[in-house]
């Protein structure tokens, strides 16, 4: 009786297998299936697409979301998200802290937290699908605190005159009302705090992900995981207004790899968005990006590079309780509260010296010894006795030149759109980039915030767009 | 009839004998020679026909559809110049090869006496566009489409064959000449019904019909743009002509037999206009407005009165023009933009003016603007519909203006507003695809001035 089992189970379990492939293959072939008598090419992406989008992160989803939300008939435009990495191990958006704040001294930095918080506090008016649970961000509103010692307080007051012209609710805090604010607070050093108290606090950014990515989804974008290994131009040989001769390029086809195979699919494209995060740099020089004479404007590179930062969590008891807002020291050094154990999420940025090698992301737990602990003990005297129970490493897509986002059509490569280079604060500018860089592609321009300033010619004629950090 | 098969034929070893940077400028300049021999047939003596053997004849309705198919071949392959550019020398001929034959096969099919050779023509010119769409296609769709272009025809088609064996051997012959004067009255009969089905069905997927039309979309987006030319232009044609000549045997059963088919056809034009409203996708558009336009030219054949009939005939050489300029309008924004989505491609009168104004003007033919031909074929057949029911006049009127607004639609979208920033580097109108578009309206401008001659 056994063997007669055993030998059922086999042949049941082989017939199962050769059912669901027959089904596959009548399925394909009614009317309405996508067959190839060929050979199966379910696994492949399309031949073609209107728009290629490098890179399913959040700031690709939300290009991608923005991108059918916009267009004027509806399933007008097909999209392709081609992304390399289908459990997201290495990108930067889960690895992320979550924290949105609008205390930037950049005008258009505020305006684009200023609606990236809208849109997550409305998230659920945003990405409903159909039939599907809506999304619970578990957004924490406890606010930024940022503290400024004698040499920064003239800086963060203009940083906050800014914001609050741009309609950010922010305050100014003096040691004394820091003290009866918070008083695990060792306000020794500081000369000035500013305090967010409203739309500033952290989020869960995986699940914004998996929001837009089931929105996305619903309205028709296709996904492809897959690496792009090649774009395939052809360039034009124009001469501009003032007489000067430019080679412009346009992408008409990319060739996305699958995973793990040799396998590669040529996809014809009119639109490519670059927004590969920390690999950006590597995507652009495919495009041949930066390839001419430095000081040129084809020599300019994108200049978005790998840097790792490291993630700390750690167990204090005896730490600050519910209120605790997002600290950041003058020292560089942060932390927030993680739930309601008396956890905290921190780190540093180091220096530009104590750079760590970005080839893996290996925690540095001497780091921490080092650079972190210290100056959290000596701001809040309650850190001197914690316990760190885990530590991760992300990739900031660090931009080199102003650390702050490159977005809009590359002037010589013009088919080609950026949504990169936000150094760390990408995942909270996401929406609100997404649509701007949507607008640039339908309409032409931007239309709800002006991002002209962070255009890709800024390289190449070397205008700045700096944070006036009070670090 | 010869002097017309015969060079079109040696076109073939033109081609595989030619140098290679010779191909085009030999297949295209023979092939214009050799439309230039067809345009004397176009001198029709009044009602009869010019019967130049025991195979081959041609009166007023297939002469124009003559010279139609063989102007249409040097401008596809003026057409195709820029896709297959990349190809090896012995694909570009093999392509070339196959519209010779497509060509000369429809060169027979018009002008066939007998209906047997009729129908195996044209079954046989399913083979060569069968092998263009799947071979040269853009996208994977295309297996799909092809599958649907062959069996929707062959469906209906075998039917026909059964019919015309009947009727050789119940009248004795098939040849058309003979038939028109031995035609009898036919009763309504099951059989008979049976018969008429038979006879017209494979007309009608060719035209194509309304509830039978869903391989003509799919078809037009997915093959390249000889094959859309080729497809738009002439092969619908065939089901036209088919029908005009195959209703001579089927009288006086039409005239009951036909109200569902109009009907359809009625229904069908107004909602594939509307369906034009709706469409992203530039070829798919101007694909569904030919099926919009034959439907007004099946109601034309199915009432049959002398005025119809001319309708008909003046629409199907205007829409056949009308319809391929389109065709060639949207390959030379797709080649230059690599998607066929309208909106990504906007404000191209400010880039490509030229270009702006041929589009202007074919749109203009699109939705039968006096005094083009289009305007008189659709207004003879809204006269005869009127006549037959005056009931039809009110979906006539709707449809003429949906076709107004999808048409301008079109143009809008394409050619005003401010341009993408994507597209600034497109290349400019190359001569010869300025050539391509003004040798489709010169004729189509020309017959305006005299449309006796496309007026069956």
């Amino acid at each position: 009786a056994h063997d007669v089992k055993t030998v059922g189970r086999l042949g049941g379990g082989d017939r199962d297998g050769k059912m669901s492939e027959i089904k596959k293959k009548i399925q394909s072939i009614l009317p309405g299936g996508d067959w190839n008598p060929l050979y199966d090419t379910s696994h492949l992406p399309p031949e073609s697409s209107d728009v290629v989008i490098v890179g399913g992160g959040v700031l690709g989803l939300s290009v991608a979301y923005w991108l059918k939300k916009l267009e004027k008939p509806r399933g007008a435009i097909r999209v392709l998200v081609v992304e390399r990495d289908h459990t997201y191990s290495r990108a930067s958006t889960v690895l992320s802290v979550g924290g949105i704040r609008q205390q930037f001294s950049v005008p258009e930095n505020v305006q684009l937290s200023l609606f990236s918080i809208d849109f997550l506090r409305n998230i659920n008016e945003y990405l409903a699908v159909a039939d599907d649970p809506p999304l619970d961000i578990q957004f924490n509103p406890s606010g930024y605190l940022l503290l400024a010692s004698e040499k920064g307080a003239a800086i963060m007051e203009n940083n906050v005159k800014v914001q609050r012209q741009e309609g950010a609710k922010v305050c100014l805090m003096s040691p004394e009302q820091l003290r009866n604010k918070f008083p695990w607070i060792n306000t020794e050093g500081v000369a000035l705090a500013s305090y967010g108290m409203e739309h500033e606090g952290w989020f869960d950014p995986w699940c914004l992900l998996q929001g837009l990515r089931r929105k996305v989804q619903s309205m028709g974008v296709l996904f492809c995981r897959g690496e792009v290994t090649r774009f395939m131009s052809s360039s034009n040989l124009m001469k501009t207004a003032s007489g000067e001769e430019v080679n412009l390029k346009r992408i008409h086809e990319v060739h996305v790899k699958i995973d793990q195979s040799l396998e590669y699919q040529p996809v014809e494209c009119a639109i490519v968005i670059n927004a590969a995060g920390a690999w950006s740099g590597q995507v652009a020089e495919l495009a041949g990006i930066g390839k001419g004479p430095p000081g040129t404007l084809q020599g300019t590179k994108l200049p978005v590079e790998l840097r790792k930062r490291y993630v700390y969590l750690w167990h204090c008891p005896q730490g600050p309780g519910l209120e605790t807002p997002f600290v950041i020291d003058p020292s560089g050094t942060y932390f927030r509260r993680e739930g309601l154990g008396h956890n905290y999420l921190g780190g540093c940025s180091p220096t530009e010296e104590e750079e760590p090698d970005p080839g893996n992301l290996e925690v540095d737990h001497d780091f921490f010894q080092d650079r972190v602990w210290p100056p959290l003990a000596q701001r809040v005297p309650a850190f001197e006795t914690l316990k760190v129970r885990s530590a991760w490493a992300g990739y900031y897509d660090y931009n080199t030149f102003d650390q702050n986002g490159v977005v809009g059509p590359h002037p010589l490569v013009i088919n080609m759109y950026f949504a990169t280079g936000f150094s760390g604060h990408g995942l909270q500018q996401a929406p609100a980039v997404g649509r701007a860089v949507a607008e640039m592609v339908l309409e032409g321009h931007f239309q709800t915030i002006n991002l002209s300033s962070f255009l890709f010619s800024r390289f190449y004629s070397g205008e700045k767009v700096q944070e006036h950090n009070i670090i | 009839m010869l002097k017309i098969i015969i060079p079109t034929a040696m076109l073939m070893p033109m081609t595989w004998l030619s140098k290679p940077n010779m191909i085009w400028i030999n297949s295209t300049t023979y092939s214009l020679l050799i439309s230039l021999i067809s345009l004397p047939y176009l001198n029709q003596l009044g009602d009869n026909s010019l019967n130049l053997s025991l195979l081959f004849f041609s009166d007023s309705l297939s002469a124009p559809l003559l010279v139609l198919t063989t102007w249409l071949l040097p401008l596809m392959l003026m057409a195709s110049q820029s896709h297959l550019s990349k190809e090896t020398l012995a694909r570009k001929k093999l392509y070339i090869t196959m519209l010779i034959i497509l060509q000369l096969l429809l060169i027979m099919t018009f002008t066939a006496t007998e209906l047997i050779m009729f129908y195996i023509l044209f079954e046989a010119t399913l083979i060569p566009t069968l092998i263009i769409i799947t071979r040269w296609g853009n996208q994977t769709e295309r297996l799909n489409a092809g599958l649907y272009f062959l069996f929707y025809t062959l469906m209906g088609s075998l039917p026909l064959l059964v019919a015309l064996l009947y009727i050789q051997n119940t009248t004795g012959t098939l040849n058309f000449l003979i038939i028109q004067y031995w035609a009898k009255p036919i009763s309504a009969t099951w059989s008979n019904i049976f018969l008429w089905l038979a006879c017209m069905m494979a007309f009608m997927v060719k035209m194509p019909l309304y509830g039978l039309h869903l391989w003509l979309p799919k078809a037009h987006v997915e093959a390249p743009i000889a094959g859309s030319m080729v497809l738009a232009a002439v092969l619908l044609k065939l089901g036209g002509y088919g029908m005009m000549r195959i209703t001579i045997l089927l009288n006086p059963m039409t005239n009951q037999m036909a109200y569902p088919f109009m009907m359809l056809s009625l229904w069908g034009m107004v909602m594939t206009s509307s369906i034009c409203l709706r469409q992203t996708d530039l070829k798919s558009l101007i694909a569904y407005s030919s099926v919009s336009h034959m439907a007004l030219v099946i109601v034309a054949v199915l009432i049959q009165t002398p005025w119809s009939y001319m309708g008909a005939t003046a629409l199907m050489i205007a829409h056949g023009l009308t319809s391929s300029m389109l065709f060639c309008l949207a390959n030379s924004n797709y080649e230059r933009v690599h998607s066929r989505t309208m909106i990504l491609a906007r404000g191209l009168q400010t880039i490509l003016p030229l270009m702006a104004a041929w589009w202007l003007l074919a749109s203009l033919a699109n939705l039968a603007l006096p005094p083009t031909i289009n305007l008189i074929g659709e207004l003879f057949v809204v006269m005869a519909s009127f006549s037959w029911s005056n009931m039809t006049i009110v979906l006539m009127g709707t449809n003429i203006i949906i076709t107004a607004l999808y048409t301008l639609y079109m143009l809008t979208t394409t050619q005003r507003g401010k341009y993408t920033h994507h597209i600034k580097n497109i290349n400019p109108s190359f001569t010869r695809e300025n050539a391509l578009m003004a040798l489709h309206l010169l004729p189509l401008l020309l017959l305006s001035l005299n449309p006796k001659i496309v007026l069956g």
